[in-house]
C-alpha cells in the first residue's frame, strides 16, 4: 500500500494529476428568475441537462424555477423537460432527465410579492435537507434590468443572499446588458454589491465561453511564435469584426434604446479587444487575467476627430441570403424615424507600448452577408521586397486571423510562390480548423459558463471595472452619435460606405471575412 | 471516398494518402495524433466505428492494422479513406499476410502524421509484452483491453509486470464514472476511511483496480465481493465516525448514492460504449500515474511509476521461417479479391 497523497480540497480522492476526473461543483442549487423567458428556454435548461447528461452535475443539486406563472412543479418539469429535448447537445435521454427532473422545483409568484419570495426561500431551505444542498446557490437573473432593484431588495429582505446566514456560498449571475451607460452601470452594481460581495457577482458574457476565445490565450500564451511579433512593431492594425445576418426580430423594445454600440461593441467586441491586446497574465487564474483585461480596457483611447472615426449606420430594405428583407424602420414595434443604430464601426488605440500607434478597428453590424466573428490581426508589409514590384503586386499584409465563430479556427495568410518558371508571389491562406467536427463535442459556451458559476471560477467573468471602463469608451461616443441620423446601409451589405471609407482615409480596407 | 489497392505495398499507401488529401482539400489540417488500432478482421467494423467517435474530439490520422493468417504468402492489402463519413479525418486500413503480420511496423513507420504523437491500441488480446509488438514500441502511449482477454483479472498482472509509463487499460477508464462519483460523494465528507469494498462480476477488471485506486489514495483495505453485474455494481466506504458512503448500480444505467445521514440520490452512472472510452484515453498523452498507482496496489507490485517510459522491440518469433520456405513467393500469387485471400498454399 503507497502513502496517501494529499488531496485537493481535503478530498484524499481528488488528485491534481488525475486529470480524467471531471471538475464537479459543491452540493448547490441554481435558482433561475424569469424562467420561462426565451434565454433559460433555448440555453439555460438545456445547459444544466448537458451538464447533468455528462455527470458533470454534483449528487447534490437541485433546480428552482421562480416566474409569474400559476404553474405547479409538473407543469414546469415537462415544458422544463420540452426544452432539453429540444435544445441539448449531448442527446435526450429518459433516465438522465428523470434524475434532474427529480430535483426541479417551481415557485411561481412576482417579484414584488412578499409571500412569494418567502416561499422561495422556505423552499430553498426545505432543500437543504431533501437534496442536500448544503446551503449552497447560485441565482441566476434571467430578468430585464429594470427588475434588478426590486428582485434583490426582496432577496435582502428574506437573507437569501447572505453567505453566512446560510452557512455556504450565495453567487449571483447577471446578463448583459450591464445598465446603458456609465452612470446607470454603477447604480446597477452598487444594487448588486450591496445584496451580494463582489467576488460572488458572476456576470456572463457567452462569447468569453467559447472555445476559440480561450483558445486565444492558449495560442498567444503556449506559444513562443506569436508573442514576438504580437506588438505595434509588426502589427499594422487589428480588424475586430462581430457581424449579424438576422435583423432584430422581436426585440425592437430593448434594442431601439439601446443600439449596435451598446447592445455588442460594450460587452463583446471589447472584451475580445481585451484578449487581444492585454499583457500576458502571471497566472492564468481569474484575478491575474482580470487585472490584465483591466488595464487594457483602461488605456483605449477613442479617436480625436470622431466624425471620421466612428461611424453608425442603420439597414434598409434589401436582399440577403436570397430573400428580401424590410428596413429597419419596417421592423415591428420600432418607432417612426428612430435613430438607432445597428451598425458602428470605430477606430480606437490602445495607450500602452505595445500597442502604441496601431489602430484597432472594431465593427459590428445586424443583416450583414453572413453571420462571423473574428479577429484579424494584420501585420506590416515587409520593409524590404527583393523581388520586382510587378512580382509582389498580389502580395498583401500578413494576417492572421481567430475566427471565433463558425468554423472555429485560426487562418494564416501569407505570400507564396505562384508554381510555374515566373517569380509571383501570392497570398494563400493556412486553416487551422478547431475541428470540424469538434465543435459539436466542444461545450456550449452557457454549459461551460454555468459550470463556472458553479465551480466558483470567475475566470471568464468580466470584473465590474472592465465593466465601467467599457461604458467609458462608449459613453462619449453615444454623446457624440446623439442627435445625428445613422447613415443607411443596404440589408445584405457590409456596412455604410462611411466605414469603408473610414479605412481608406488610412489607407486600408476592411478584410471580408 | 475509398480507395482500395490490392496486393499492394507501404509506398503505394502513402502516394494514394496523399493524393486523397489533396482531393478532399485537406492540405492543411489539425491533425493532433496518429491513432493505430490493432484489430482483428472481424472486429474492424466495431473498432473503427470507435476510433471515429474519438477521432470527432481529437483529429487524427488512423491507422487499422489486420493482421490476418501467418501461414500464406507474405501480401498487403489495403484501403485509404480520407473525409467522407469520417469527417475531417483520414484512414488506412491494412491487412496483412504471412510474415509480413511480424513486420507491420515497416508499412506504419511511414504513414504515422509528422512529429505527431502515436497512440497504439489493441482492441483484442494484447501481446504478453507490448514490446513484442514493434507497433507499441513506436507509440508514445499505448491501450490495452483486459476484458479482452480470457481471464482479465489474471491479464491485469501481466499489465502490471510488464507496466511502463504511457500503458494504460479500458479497465481503468470504465472506471473513471465511478470514480468521479466516489469523489464527488467525497468532497465534504470530514472523518477519516477506515475501509472499503467493491462488488462486482467475478472476473471484472475494473473492480480491482478501482479497489486499488482506493487503496491507493485512502490508505485503508479495499476487499472485492463477486456479484451478478453487470460490471462494477457497488462500491461502499466506511469512516471512523460509523458513517458510510455506498454507490450501488444494479442495471448498468443509473446509480443510488447513499451517505449516512443525508437522503439517498439517484444519479446517472451509465456504461460507456468504446467510443467514448477511447475518447476519453485520447484526451491526455501522457503517463497516468493514479493509474499506475491503483494498478500496483491492485496486483501488490511495486514502482510502477518508476520504470522507464521507453520500450525497446525485443523479437519474438511465434513461427519461426523453416528451411523449406521460399523467398520471394510474394508475386507468384496472382490478384485476388478482398476479405478472399486465396487457400494458402502448404509453404511451410
Amino acid at each position: 500500500m503507497t502513502e496517501p497523497v494529499h488531496g485537493l480540497r481535503g478530498n484524499p480522492l481528488r488528485d491534481v494529476r488525475d486529470r480524467r476526473l471531471p471538475r464537479v461543483p459543491d452540493p448547490c442549487a441554481l435558482v433561475v428568475f424569469g424562467v420561462t423567458g426565451d434565454l433559460a428556454r433555448k440555453k439555460l435548461i438545456p445547459a444544466v441537462y448537458d451538464l447533468g447528461n455528462r455527470g458533470l452535475l454534483p449528487p447534490g443539486f437541485a433546480l428552482l424555477g421562480f416566474a409569474r406563472r400559476d404553474w405547479d412543479h409538473g407543469v414546469f418539469e415537462s415544458l422544463a423537460r420540452e426544452a432539453a429535448e429540444k435544445g441539448s447537445r449531448t442527446g435526450f435521454r429518459e433516465d438522465v432527465w428523470r434524475r434532474i427532473a427529480d430535483s426541479i422545483k417551481f415557485v411561481p409568484g412576482s417579484f414584488d410579492d412578499d409571500a412569494a419570495f418567502d416561499n422561495l426561500s422556505e423552499t430553498l431551505i426545505e432543500l437543504e435537507e431533501s437534496h442536500g444542498i448544503a446551503g449552497n446557490a447560485a441565482f441566476y437573473l434571467s430578468i430585464p434590468p429594470a427588475m434588478f432593484p426590486v428582485v434583490l431588495k426582496q432577496m435582502q429582505r428574506t437573507g437569501m443572499a447572505d453567505n453566512a446566514e446560510r452557512c455556504g456560498w450565495r453567487r449571483v449571475v447577471v446578463e448583459k446588458p450591464f445598465g446603458h451607460d456609465l452612470a446607470s452601470s454603477r447604480e446597477l452594481n452598487d444594487l448588486v454589491d450591496d445584496v451580494f460581495t463582489a467576488q460572488d457577482v458572476f456576470r456572463i458574457d457567452h462569447y468569453l465561453g467559447k472555445e476559440t476565445v480561450q483558445n486565444l490565450m492558449a495560442l498567444r500564451f503556449a506559444n513562443t511564435l506569436f508573442e514576438p511579433v504580437w506588438n505595434g512593431n509588426f502589427v499594422d492594425s487589428v480588424q475586430i469584426t462581430m457581424a449579424e445576418d438576422v435583423g432584430i426580430g422581436t426585440r425592437a423594445g430593448f434594442y431601439d434604446n439601446a443600439g449596435a454600440a451598446r447592445d455588442v461593441l460594450q460587452n463583446h467586441v471589447l472584451q475580445l479587444l481585451a484578449l487581444t491586446a492585454m499583457e500576458e497574465p502571471v497566472a492564468f487564474d481569474a484575478e491575474a487575467i482580470r487585472t490584465e483585461k483591466t488595464k487594457v480596457l483602461g488605456a483605449i483611447s477613442l479617436p480625436a476627430d470622431p466624425e471620421h472615426y466612428a461611424i453608425r449606420g442603420q439597414y434598409d430594405q434589401g436582399w440577403l441570403g436570397g430573400e428580401r428583407v424590410a428596413s429597419y424602420l419596417d421592423e415591428k414595434d420600432v418607432p417612426a424615424g428612430s435613430r438607432t443604430e445597428t451598425y458602428a464601426a470605430v477606430r480606437l488605440g490602445v495607450e500602452t507600448r505595445r500597442w502604441a500607434g496601431v489602430p484597432f478597428y472594431l465593427r459590428t453590424g445586424k443583416r450583414l452577408p453572413r453571420r462571423v466573428t473574428e479577429i484579424a490581426v494584420v501585420f506590416k508589409r515587409a520593409p524590404h521586397l527583393p523581388f520586382s514590384k510587378t512580382d509582389t503586386e498580389e502580395l498583401g499584409h500578413n494576417q492572421l486571423v481567430v475566427r471565433v465563430q463558425p468554423d472555429e479556427g485560426i487562418t494564416l495568410r501569407f505570400g507564396s510562390k505562384v508554381p510555374g518558371s515566373s517569380m509571383e508571389v501570392r497570398d494563400v491562406s493556412m486553416d487551422f480548423l478547431y475541428g470540424e467536427s469538434f465543435t459539436e463535442s466542444s461545450p456550449e459556451a452557457y454549459e461551460r459558463l454555468l459550470l463556472d458559476v458553479l465551480l466558483g471560477d470567475a475566470t471568464l467573468f468580466p470584473r465590474n471595472e472592465e465593466v465601467e471602463h467599457s461604458w467609458r469608451v462608449i459613453d462619449p461616443l453615444e454623446e457624440f452619435w446623439a442627435g445625428s441620423k445613422p447613415e443607411l446601409y443596404r440589408a445584405g451589405e457590409w456596412g455604410p460606405a462611411g466605414a469603408d471609407e473610414m479605412l481608406a482615409r488610412d489607407g486600408r480596407v476592411w478584410r471580408r471575412p | 471516398m475509398t480507395t482500395t489497392l490490392w496486393d499492394t505495398n507501404g509506398t503505394e499507401i502513402v502516394q494514394t494518402l496523399s493524393r486523397e488529401r489533396r482531393a478532399a482539400g485537406a492540405i492543411a489540417s489539425g491533425l493532433a495524433l496518429t491513432l493505430v488500432v490493432v484489430v482483428d478482421e472481424k472486429s474492424v467494423a466495431e473498432a473503427q466505428a470507435a476510433a471515429t467517435t474519438a477521432a470527432a474530439a481529437h483529429p487524427c490520422r488512423l491507422l487499422i492494422v489486420v493482421r490476418r493468417r501467418m501461414d500464406t504468402d507474405d501480401r498487403l492489402d489495403a484501403e485509404v479513406q480520407v473525409g467522407g463519413h469520417l469527417g475531417a479525418n483520414e484512414c488506412v486500413v491494412m491487412r496483412m499476410y504471412g510474415r509480413l503480420t511480424l513486420h507491420a511496423e515497416s508499412v506504419v513507420l511511414p504513414l504515422l502524421a509528422p512529429d505527431a504523437p502515436v497512440v497504439t491500441w489493441w482492441y483484442g488480446a494484447a501481446p504478453e509484452r507490448l514490446a513484442h509488438d514493434a507497433l507499441g514500441v513506436l507509440a508514445s502511449r499505448r491501450i490495452t483491453d483486459c476484458r479482452a482477454a480470457e481471464d482479465p483479472r489474471a491479464e491485469l498482472k501481466r499489465r502490471a509486470k510488464d507496466y511502463a509509463p504511457g500503458d494504460t487499460d479500458l479497465a481503468w477508464t470504465r472506471a473513471t464514472p465511478w470514480r468521479a462519483l466516489l469523489a464527488s460523494a467525497f468532497d465534504d465528507s470530514q472523518s477519516a476511511p477506515t475501509s472499503a469494498q467493491v462488488s462486482a462480476e467475478p472476473d471484472n477488471p475494473s473492480a480491482p483496480l478501482l479497489a486499488g485506486w482506493l487503496m491507493a489514495r485512502l490508505g485503508v483495505r479495499a476487499k472485492l465481493v463477486d456479484s451478478e453485474g453487470p460490471g462494477v455494481t457497488a462500491v461502499e466506504v466506511k469512516f471512523e465516525d460509523k458513517g458510510r458512503v455506498r454507490i450501488e448500480r444494479r442495471d448498468g444505467h443509473m446509480a443510488t448514492l447513499s451517505r449516512t445521514g443525508r437522503p439517498d440520490r439517484t444519479l446517472p452512472l451509465k456504461r460507456r460504449d468504446l467510443g467514448d472510452l477511447i475518447a476519453e484515453e485520447l484526451r491526455r498523452l501522457d503517463a497516468d500515474q493514479p493509474y499506475a498507482e491503483a494498478l500496483q496496489a491492485a496486483t501488490r507490485t511495486k514502482g510502477l511509476n518508476e520504470r522507464p517510459g521507453k520500450r525497446t522491440h525485443v523479437w519474438k518469433d511465434p513461427e519461426p521461417v523453416t528451411s523449406t520456405r521460399r523467398a520471394g513467393t510474394k508475386k507468384t500469387a496472382s490478384k485476388r479479391t478482398a476479405g478472399k485471400p486465396a487457400r494458402a498454399k502448404a509453404n511451410r
